[in-house]
């Protein structure tokens, strides 16, 4: 354990405050489920740190990454669909034009 | 210091720039294809502090997972959605990190985009729509224009981590060597403890695949009178122009078959 635990704390803090200014400066839909992908991938880095630092012998930490994982490929695919039903709906995909949620 | 610890010390270097540089790239880059690829070096790198972490399983199923899949239904709809590419670059004067970012792509030529032209009736703000059409070259920026309230709120965001990271006391670090069949533990716990957990992620990838297929078929509610029948179109294919051989279909089978038939 020559590297302290802050150096991956302050790497995934780095890469969740990415995430956020992703999401709130895109205008794409999918450039800001990129974002949401960042974040998501910033909080498995998270928990994986405090799993083999401060609770190496338990494994449930990797068990919560992988959840995480998985619900971050249900919310792609979901999030593909979408786009793709506001596409054929509003003939745009900048999320600044979806003004109203009548279909 | 011994060489273990240094070839450590440079490998999270290595990780951490890789993932963080990636990240930035991704969020500041003119082309959404290359932040997709942006997207994927970030996936790399934290793959990398996985493995360096001794998470090798969680290493090889972010790779797995996110490179393999995810970034493919990424990069696909990308298609979807009029990547800007190097277009605005001619009239734009960006940042040092956007511009760094975006070095090498080039002005597209203009193409006419009939895909983008805005007539459809369900589309009432029409003012946005022809501000849109006049400036087509200046306002197909990827950002809106909250960018420097979003880069601030971001920035803010990461500085308060970190403090708080760093301000936090002492955290109760074990120095402890985690078992090195980490992927039998996590199965072992998977399977036993955490078994609802596994059953209902598999059940929601059911559903999420079931909601997505159900949102991206054709029409728009099965009970809509509208909805337009969901078969592909039935089209001729275009006649091939001025073409010398004859095509393959007027060949008639029937006169074929008799000849041969004849021959016995």
């Amino acid at each position: 354990m020559i590297l302290p635990i802050n150096a991956y704390l302050i790497v995934s803090a780095v890469l969740f405050g990415i995430g956020v200014y992703a999401i709130l400066a895109q205008r794409t839909a999918v450039m800001v489920l990129m974002g949401i992908e960042l974040i998501l991938n910033a909080v498995g880095l998270n928990i994986v740190v405090f799993w083999r630092y401060i609770q190496p012998e338990n494994y449930s930490g990797q068990i919560f990454t992988i959840i995480i994982i998985t619900i971050g490929a249900i919310e792609m695919s979901v999030g593909l669909a979408i786009m793709m039903l506001l596409y054929r709906n509003r003939k745009t995909v900048q999320v600044d034009k979806y003004q109203d949620l009548k279909g | 210091m011994n060489l273990g610890e240094a070839a450590q010390i440079f490998a999270f270097g290595v990780f951490a720039f890789i993932s963080i540089a990636g990240a930035l790239g991704m969020t500041t880059t003119m082309s959404m294809f290359r932040s997709g690829i942006f997207l994927m070096a970030s996936f790399i790198g934290v793959a990398g502090l996985f493995i360096l972490l001794m998470a090798d399983l969680l290493g090889m199923l972010q790779i797995m997972m996110y490179i393999g899949g995810m970034l493919v239904m990424i990069l696909f709809m990308v298609l979807f959605s009029n990547d800007p590419g190097g277009d605005m670059m001619a009239s734009m004067k960006m940042p040092f990190l956007e511009r760094f970012f975006s070095s090498g792509l080039l002005p597209q030529k203009k193409i006419h985009r009939d895909s983008h032209s805005h007539h459809n009736s369900r589309n009432n703000n029409n003012q946005a729509d022809k501000d849109e059409g006049m400036n087509m070259g200046m306002d197909m920026s990827m950002f809106t224009s909250l960018k420097p309230y979003a880069a601030w709120i971001g920035l803010t965001v990461t500085i308060v981590f970190v403090l708080l990271f760093l301000l936090f006391p002492d955290w109760p670090v074990k120095n402890f060597i985690p078992d090195q069949d980490s992927s039998h533990r996590i199965g072992m716990l998977l399977m036993g403890k955490y078994m609802m957990a596994f059953e209902g992620a598999g059940l929601m990838i059911l559903l999420g695949i079931y909601g997505a297929i159900y949102l991206a078929r054709p029409g728009k509610h099965p009970d809509s009178k509208d909805r337009n029948d969901p078969s592909s179109i039935n089209e001729e294919p275009p006649q091939a122009a001025e073409d010398p051989i004859e095509p393959f279909y007027n060949i008639n089978l029937k006169e074929l078959y008799e000849k041969s038939e004849d021959e016995k």
